[in-house]
């Protein structure tokens, strides 16, 4: 058997970018290996959602190489980015209100519309991840507690069965019981060789789920290291850097 | 009184239709196209045009329908993406839309001159009696594109994954994006719907009306105020607004004197603007979210 060449899911070089042509991040570089979870850290206004808002295709300004899966998107458009490449869960969940649980979740696939039991397969799946949520499938999704929001919105981005999953603090705002439950959820994802992108305020989420670690500060990457490698006087770095 | 009652409703989807072309491209991309009642006045003066030029009255209907059309999504390319390019939350489509209104009148103007042009009767010359009350088959039919128009658009947005995506850019656009909506054809298509709807409505009125310049004003306006008393957040409540505006002009023209529809429908709006501000079907929409928050209340405690 001959080994397939592993792309990686996502290469960033030299990426630049912001709002209204002012630069809020500065020559980014890092990777996400095929089947890797990585965490990009770092404090407030550090411009860990304007990262993700560059490879999403949200983010008008911005030059320098963004590859995910081994195709070139730092031109594209998002639209063309979510067929398949890319799936977000957003800053804040952002789910669409007025519409049900259910139809959240089929919307996140709409992209495999034509592939029904494709559809259906990536549905059990969210709902074995979240059996919570299936019981409230038919409820309007903004009207759930805000980690069974958190849990639609995963299940969102799962629906796109993309090659790389990117997250935004989805701890933010959760009581710590619901915080629980989604480090889990995402350790099981990881498991299930997803490559993951996973932006955090919580140090210690990061370190539980992922493999590999980046730090940005003031809009450049100042830190990187194995999550393993990771001692109290690494944590402790970390900590400073988050201040 | 069953008359009265009639011949408000077919008005009344005149300019329900009106108003549903501007909710619907304003549902997609929060922009009132006011060039919407020009594009009613373009598919009735160039079905006049090309008939009187001998061509079949089909033709000419049909023709009208698709210049509607294309110029609406003309108006889109025009007027409206080159300013939300620059600025996303720019409100400068106000005064470009304006302005194709004024260069789409003036135009029409030029070439048509004021006086009214002629447009073929076709169905509105066969009265159909209902009891005490006459309509004619093109007033039957336009209440039957009022209720299509109406029953198509719920069932769409309620029904199919489309129309649910369509919502979803209605109310964040960006995320849709992200899970691959293209959000500029859905601009484009709900200008394209939006022309349509408008110049379906010339069609339908024209042998009332016959053809001048300056009906783009009227309806362009009547449609306005159907939308504010309807609600601008939804289309079906937009020809709903319609029909009440159709209704009560017809009545006070009965009952208050011949001119009263002139100036009925500016009192009618205001009313509706001091009492329920989104709209007389908002109302009803917010009754609606109660009773849904008590269930869903409900069904936790039971859970
Ligand atoms: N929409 C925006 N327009 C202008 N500046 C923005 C916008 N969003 C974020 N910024 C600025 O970009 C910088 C990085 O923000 P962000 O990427 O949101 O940081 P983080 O996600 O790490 O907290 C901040 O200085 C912020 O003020
Ligand atoms: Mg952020």
């Amino acid at each position: 058997m001959s080994a397939t060449t592993q792309t990686d899911a996502l290469v960033v070089e030299g990426l630049s970018g912001g709002y209204d042509r002012f630069d809020v991040v500065h020559d980014i570089a890092f990777r996400v290996g095929c089947g890797e979870a990585v965490a990009l850290l770092g404090p407030n206004g550090a411009g860990k959602t304007t990262v993700l808002r560059a490879i999403m295709g949200l983010l008008r300004h911005r030059r320098g190489r963004i590859e995910i899966d081994g195709t070139d998107v730092v031109a594209a458009p998002p639209h063309r980015i979510a067929r398949g490449l890319a799936a977000m869960v957003p800053e804040g969940r952002r789910l669409f209100v007025g519409q049900s649980v259910e139809d959240n979740l089929r919307l996140g696939g709409i992209r495999l519309r034509g592939d029904r039991a494709r559809t259906e397969e990536l549905l059990a799946g969210v709902f074995e991840l979240f059996p919570v949520i299936e019981r409230y499938r038919d409820r309007e999704a903004t009207a759930l507690s805000g980690g069974e929001q958190q849990m639609v919105a995963i299940g969102r981005m799962m629906m796109a069965d993309p090659a790389l999953m990117l997250l935004d603090e989805p701890s933010l705002g959760l009581a710590p019981l619901a915080i629980a439950d989604l480090s889990a959820a995402l350790r099981r994802l990881r498991e299930q060789d997803r490559s993951i992108l996973l932006v955090e305020q919580r140090v210690d989420i990061a370190l539980e789920v992922c493999d590999r670690i980046y730090v940005l500060s003031g809009g450049r990457i100042v830190d990187e290291g194995r999550a393993s490698d990771m001692g109290a006087e690494g944590r402790a770095l970390i900590d400073a850097y988050l201040g | 009184m069953l008359q009265v009652l009639l011949s408000g409703l077919t008005v009344g989807t005149i300019y329900g239709l009106v108003a549903m072309a501007f909710a619907i491209v304003f549902y997609v991309t929060k922009v009132i196209n006011f060039a919407t009642g020009q594009l009613l006045m373009v598919s009735i003066l160039l079905v006049s045009g090309l008939v009187k030029l001998g061509l079949p009255d089909w033709l000419g209907i049909v023709t009208g329908l698709v210049a509607a059309t294309v110029l609406g999504v003309a108006t889109y390319f025009i007027a409206v993406r080159p300013v939300l390019r620059f600025d996303r939350f720019s409100f400068a489509w106000l005064v470009s839309t304006l302005g194709v209104a004024i260069v789409i009148q003036a135009t029409f103007a030029l070439i048509y001159g004021p006086a009214s042009q002629p447009f073929p009767r076709g169905l509105h010359a066969i009265p159909v009696r209902l009891g005490p009350a006459t309509l004619t088959v093109q007033e039957i039919v336009t209440l039957a594109v009022g209720l299509l128009a109406i029953v198509g658009w719920h069932l769409v947005r309620r029904y199919t994954l489309l129309g649910k995506l369509g919502k979803a850019i209605s109310t964040d656009p960006e995320i849709a994006s992200t899970v691959g909506a293209n959000v500029t054809a859905f601009a484009v298509g709900a200008f394209a719907i939006g022309g349509f709807l408008a110049g379906l409505a010339g069609i339908l009125v024209g042998p009332i009306t016959y053809g001048n310049p300056y009906l783009g004003d009227t309806y362009g306006i009547f449609g306005f105020i159907a939308l504010m008393i309807g609600g601008i957040q939804r289309p079906a409540a937009a020809m709903g607004g319609g029909l009440v505006l159709g209704v009560l002009s017809i009545a006070a023209n009965t009952y208050i004197g011949a001119q009263a529809s002139d100036w009925f429908p500016f009192v009618l709006v205001l009313l509706v603007l001091l009492l329920t501000p989104n709209g007389v079907f908002a109302s009803g929409d917010q009754l609606r979210r109660l009773f849904r928050t008590r269930r869903a209340y409900q069904q936790g405690v039971n859970a």
